[in-house]
């Protein structure tokens, strides 16, 4: 990576110690095989009918009907939430992580990284029981503070699993920001404040601009993940409705294969769209 | 004097927001100690009753056992087929070389549950069905991607000039490749393995596509348990699966650097 200028000088011991392209024909022919096919496989069962023939009815009632429109849209909504959420929390942390924190840098870092190693059913077997009727939460409104004379029922509610959503995710978001701060050349910020604007004004006029990269690649991160997240809305659901919940529900109750095959394509054009902005992003920068 | 306070502000806040990043876990590792029948908080006395119950119920133990193997399987398959691919790609700068590593990093891009769900009825239609094989196919589709990323990581970031040394000297493309680069390559190897033993451990939404009582892993029967009882086991089990991924995360430190891992992140 780092000595172009050997490349061009001596093309023949290039060629021979350039690894050849064989070697990742493996790797390519077993995602061919396990990943695309059955991707492929599955594009094919939403559009066969129970009788055999080609049908769209599946997509057309996907992307007409009002239930499952709203489905959709909670998905969509929720993801972007989760992102947007994301977003104010983690900025104002990457940017104490880069800026602020000094020797506590490490240990900043070791703190976001290891809830990313720890288990998803932990996490929301937390949430379970901070929120329990003999969690955390209520132990100290009823008991400890008595503002409450009985428990409340908080557990399944979209704002606990929005906010473990956010808990899940936030990470990403923080490293992918820090990581453009980092590279955000802190003269240019002077130059502003030389030149009169104050710490505010130099903060929305240039750093802001400059880390919008790091934005729109933890966003991006962000809401893919969201998208496709179902481990968190089975347990701490809240009555809201996503894609992934209703594959699971179709797959278990309903057993309606076509129409969670439809559920499927539709969440992966969603996912396939983020990836190529995601790819559109990465060119940018790389030039 | 106002720029104190803001930065008081920004050091409060982010404070309270290690606050709630962390407490959902410890208070996880709190109710796995405590002595009482029932999940609450705070707990009434310490207690090591739950660890103990965990070996008492058999599907855990049974489910435990399919996890780790699953997870060494796929992440030896990964590296087989992934660290010749990431020799190739970390070296080639050709825009098709570019494409296949796009491709190979694809599979974490989209959602498993859609991975999952399509590839019981593919399996099932080439006769793999739900079986360990099935388990170990799918899980290496997603293990795949962290192998190829860390070792293209590191053996990009590689000086040629040992390489060159050694076919210089005479050695032929296999004992570089063994004496030289494999050696090189070595924590990229380590530090993506890990990865991939953790993503194929915690695995639900595919794992969840292919249970049966043989092909059941860890998460599958631990989501099933938490949906008819709420005590403190579970909290028992992700407290021994943490200790488990924070050792991981010290090897990876102590081999590779976390901040390495993050920038390739």
């Amino acid at each position: 990576m780092s000595d172009t200028s050997l490349q061009k000088t001596s093309p023949g011991r290039r060629m021979r110690l350039l690894a050849p392209p064989f070697l990742a024909l493996p790797a390519v022919l077993f995602l061919v095989v396990f990943f695309v096919m059955p991707l492929i496989d599955n594009g094919m069962r939403s559009v066969i009918s129970a009788d055999g023939g080609f049908t769209l009815s599946r997509y057309a009632s996907l992307l007409t009907d009002g239930f499952y429109l709203w489905i959709i849209a909670q998905t969509v909504l929720l993801s972007a939430g989760v992102t947007i959420i994301s977003i104010i929390i983690g900025y104002p942390v990457a940017y104490f992580l880069v800026r602020k924190a000094g020797r506590f840098s490490g240990l900043i870092i070791f703190l976001l990284i290891a809830p990313l190693l720890t288990s998803i059913i932990m996490r929301t077997f937390g949430w379970q029981v901070l929120f329990a009727r003999r969690g955390l939460v209520n132990n100290l409104l009823v008991d400890q503070l008595g503002i409450l004379s009985a428990p409340l029922r908080l557990t399944n509610s979209p704002e606990i699993a929005i906010a473990a959503l956010v808990h899940v995710l936030v990470p990403f978001m923080v490293l992918s920001i820090a990581t453009v701060l980092q590279g955000i050349d802190t003269r240019l910020e002077e130059s502003a404040k030389i030149l009169g604007a104050n710490r505010l004004r130099t903060f929305f006029e240039v750093t802001l601009p400059l880390s919008l990269d790091g934005i729109g690649t933890g966003a991006i991160l962000v809401f893919m993940i969201a998208n496709g997240s179902f481990v968190t809305l089975v347990l701490l659901g809240g009555g809201m409705q996503t894609l992934p919940l209703m594959i699971y529900q179709q797959f278990n109750t309903t057993r309606d294969f076509g129409m969670a095959s439809a559920m499927s394509m539709i969440l992966l054009v969603i996912a396939v769209f983020c990836l190529f902005l995601q790819l559109r992003l990465v060119r940018r920068k790389g030039t | 004097m106002n720029r104190d306070w803001i930065n008081l502000g920004l050091a409060a806040f982010v404070v309270l927001f290690f606050v709630f990043m962390l407490a959902p876990i410890l208070i996880v590792v709190l109710v796995s100690f405590t002595s009482a029948g029932y999940v609450s908080f705070p707990i009434p006395g310490w207690s090591l009753k739950w660890f103990a119950h965990i070996f008492e119920y058999q599907p855990f133990i049974d489910a435990l056992i399919v996890s780790i193997e699953i997870a060494i399987g796929a992440t030896i398959l990964s590296c087989l087929i992934g660290v010749p691919a990431a020799i190739f790609l970390a070296r080639s700068r050709s825009a098709w070389a570019s494409g296949v590593m796009t491709f190979l990093l694809s599979p974490l891009s989209m959602p498993m549950i859609v991975i999952g769900f399509a590839s019981l009825f593919f399996l099932s239609l080439i006769g793999v069905g739900i079986s360990f094989a099935a388990l170990l196919i799918t899980h290496t589709v997603v293990c795949l991607p962290y192998i190829v990323r860390t070792v293209a990581g590191v053996y990009a970031g590689m000086p040629r000039s040992y390489e060159e040394a050694a076919s210089i000297l005479g050695a032929n493309p296999l004992l570089t490749f063994w004496h030289v680069t494999l050696p090189l390559i070595r924590p990229g190897i380590m530090a993506g393995s890990l990865f991939s033993f953790l993503t194929s451990f915690d695995n639900l939404p595919i794992s969840y596509f292919f249970g049966s009582a043989s092909t059941n892993t860890l998460p599958v029967v631990m989501l099933s348990y938490m949906e008819n009882q709420f005590d403190p086991t579970i909290a028992a089990l992700s407290t021994l699966q943490l200790l488990l991924a924070v050792i991981a995360l010290l090897i990876v430190d102590r081999v590779y650097g976390i901040d390495k891992m993050t920038v390739a992140g």
